[in-house]
């Protein structure tokens, strides 16, 4: 990775800080830049209020001309988000051809957050769950909330 | 002569002579310079100054990166490339309005694929060739008015200036600056700093606490890292650094036996410091001790000062000599000039003996030479020099003056004479050309003449046919031809008139 990314890198980290999203912490290893890890709260109001999410935030040696790998740590319910050891989330300006380099961290962070109020149903990638939250709401939400007991307390 | 140059020393004999030969042309000029080995004043001043002591060591780093830079200050976020976060380092700007790091675009087109370029912020398709346009000035201007620290602040370098300077910064004067090691085969770096103290790239240990090191850390670990870096001072139990002990005992520690500072100028008291310094509170000689040194310094300053200055009153002595024998040849001593001992100006020297040629020399009388035997006597006379060499010089520039001012009487004179000779030659040829107008003019009315009169002869020759087709009586035709005769005139100028009647009676 070029010293210029790893600049660009740091700099994005002191905005992050600057301006965290509410109910997130960042740890950062100036050893290992190029991987943050991320603790988000469930957004108050939504299914996952009062669960603990851990996310990796990796960073390709391409960035920012290709865009951070975003996946979460802690199982989740959620269409969005792969039901599976990756926890991996490909959606909106995160997929590569959707990606431009001026995008910042902290627009992704807030994507996540966003994304925990309301799914993003056109674009999920377990269809199941998208096809629950949209025939079922009621099943989905009981399920999510047993996930967060399960999961992420 | 219009460069500053040094008069030249006298021992140039062949540019005396060259002087002497080309007074009229551009060569007056020629004798300047002296023996190649002989530095002139201006050289001396040049070694001197800081210009000369160039910079041995080579740039061992790339030029510094901007976009690593430290901003002593938030940049205007309009300043801020949106791709590097970075003010911009040699921006372009897109067709669509954005801006960019030159470096940066080229980065994100690499990733891109191939044959398709986009603006990384809006997406509008970019020709590489045409849509791609250099910056407004004013961005230019306040990018490089953003202040920066030294990229070698870590190291310890202070600078802090505009972004425009940090590159000469870095480059040329940054004492921090990594440069190839002096030792040749040494293929390490070093800070321009220590760069004259050599090759430090060996290991040394730590007398203190053996460990090993480069050369170049040592210091830093004496001062900041070795767990054995402090001590105690053997003589006053004060606690130190051990790197600084010498310098302490030597300056600062109280309780070492110093001597009085008056000992230069003969004091004898020797104690302990701290009692040294109560008794130079109070001893006459040492209070007048950094007086004594002052002017010691001052003094040794001086002398230093005195050698240039000698060698160059030794150069103006010898080029003031020089002119003196270019002026007044005295070809009354054979010796040669003393190249080793140009103290003495007026050293006689053979040359060429006409060393004031002037181009009209030749035509002119000797009684206007100049330099009549009265001002050459001083020359020819050692024992009696100038009362001066200003009244010297000053008795040169009169009579210099006063040649200049017969030269231009002369040419005066010549041009009134020029131009009277040449406005004679010109009222002559006038008054040839008048001349040769009038008998053009004349050899013209005898050529009209002559035709007039071939004609009138030819229409004569008709009539004649005429009448004797119809008469024979020979009187009639001569009377025909007399009646022609003067209608023929009638066209002729009427002073040829006779001519023409002459010409009838021919016929
Ligand atoms: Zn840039
Ligand atoms: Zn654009
Ligand atoms: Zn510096
Ligand atoms: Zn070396
Ligand atoms: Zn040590
Ligand atoms: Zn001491
Ligand atoms: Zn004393």
């Amino acid at each position: 990775m070029s010293a210029g990314a790893k600049k660009r890198i740091m700099k994005e980290y002191g905005e992050c800080m600057a301006e965290t999203p509410a109910g997130m912490k960042i740890n950062f290893d100036e050893q290992n830049m190029t991987k943050w890890e991320v603790l988000m709260d469930g957004p108050d109001g939504s299914v996952y209020a009062g669960g603990h999410f851990k996310l990796e935030i990796i960073f390709p040696n391409e960035y920012p001309f290709k865009p951070p790998v975003v996946s979460f740590r802690t199982k989740i319910y959620h269409p969005n988000v792969s039901n599976d050891d990756k926890g991996s989330m490909c959606l909106g300006l995160l997929r590569p051809d959707e990606w431009k380099p001026p995008n910042k961290v902290v627009a992704v962070l807030r994507l996540i957050q966003s994304l925990m109020v309301e799914p993003n149903i056109d674009d999920a990638i377990e269809p199941s769950i998208a096809n629950e939250y949209k025939e079922n709401r009621k099943e989905f939400e009981k399920n999510a909330k047993d996930w967060v007991k399960r999961y992420a307390k | 002569m219009s460069s500053p140059e040094p008069i030249p020393p006298p021992n140039d004999r062949r540019s005396s002579r060259a002087s002497s030969a080309g007074m009229d042309t551009a060569d007056g000029i020629l004798p300047v310079g002296g023996p190649p080995n002989d530095p002139s004043p201006l050289q001396i001043r040049a070694s001197n100054s800081l210009n000369s002591k160039n910079r041995r060591s080579t740039i061992a780093k790339q030029p510094p990166d901007l976009h690593l830079l430290e901003y002593v200050s938030q940049p205007d976020s309009n300043l801020v490339c949106l791709i590097c976060h970075s003010p911009f380092d040699r921006p372009v700007q897109l067709f669509c309005g954005h801006f960019f790091c030159r470096e940066c675009l080229d980065h994100a087109w690499c990733a891109q694929q191939e044959g398709r370029k986009t603006c990384p912020t809006c997406r509008s398709r970019v020709d590489p060739e045409k849509d791609v346009r250099p910056v407004p000035k004013i961005i230019e201007t306040m990018l490089d008015e953003l202040v920066v620290k030294c990229p070698n602040a870590k190291s310890g370098c202070g600078w802090v200036e505009q972004r425009v300077n940090v590159n000469d910064h870095v480059m040329l004067y940054c004492e921090y600056t990594l440069v190839e090691c002096a030792q040749h085969d040494c293929r390490l770096h070093i800070s321009q700093k220590e760069f004259h103290k050599g090759c430090l790239h060996y290991t040394v240990s730590c007398e203190d606490c053996h460990t090993s090191m480069m050369k170049k850390d040592l210091e830093d670990h004496q001062r900041t890292a070795c767990a054995n870096r402090s001590t105690n001072c053997l003589h006053c139990d004060a606690s130190l650094l051990r790197l600084d002990l010498k310098t302490h005992i030597k300056d600062a520690c109280g309780k070492v036996i110093t001597p009085c500072q008056g000992t230069i100028v003969g004091c004898t008291f020797t104690a302990e410091r701290a009692q040294t310094n109560l008794h130079e509170k109070s001893c006459p000689m040492a209070t007048m001790a950094p007086h004594f040194r002052d002017q010691q310094a001052r003094i040794e300053r001086n002398e230093a000062r005195l050698e240039p200055l000698t060698r160059k009153v030794g150069i103006l002595e010898d080029g003031l000599s020089s002119i003196t024998n270019m002026l007044y040849p005295a070809n009354d001593s054979a010796s040669t000039f003393p190249v080793t001992n140009p103290w003495i100006p007026t050293s006689p020297t053979p040359s060429p003996s006409n060393l004031v040629p002037t181009p009209t020399s030749a035509s002119r009388p000797p009684r206007s030479h100049p330099y009549p035997k009265t001002h050459r006597s001083p020359f020819t006379n050692p024992s009696h020099p100038f009362d001066s060499q200003v009244h010297h010089l000053l008795t040169l520039h009169e009579s210099l003056r006063d040649e200049v001012n017969r030269i231009a009487n002369a040419l005066t004179d010549l041009e009134g004479r020029t131009n009277m000779m040449v406005m004679n030659e010109s009222q002559r040829t006038k008054d040839d050309m008048l001349h040769t107008n009038a008998a053009i003019n004349g050899m013209r009315h005898q050529l009209h003449w002559l035709i007039s009169a071939t004609l009138q002869q030819r229409n004569s020759t008709r009539t004649a046919a005429n009448a004797a087709s119809g008469s024979t009586s020979g009187a009639r035709q001569g009377g025909s031809a007399a009646r022609q005769g003067p209608s023929a005139g009638f066209h002729a100028p009427l002073r040829r008139l006779s001519d023409s009647t002459r010409q009838d009676t021919k016929l």
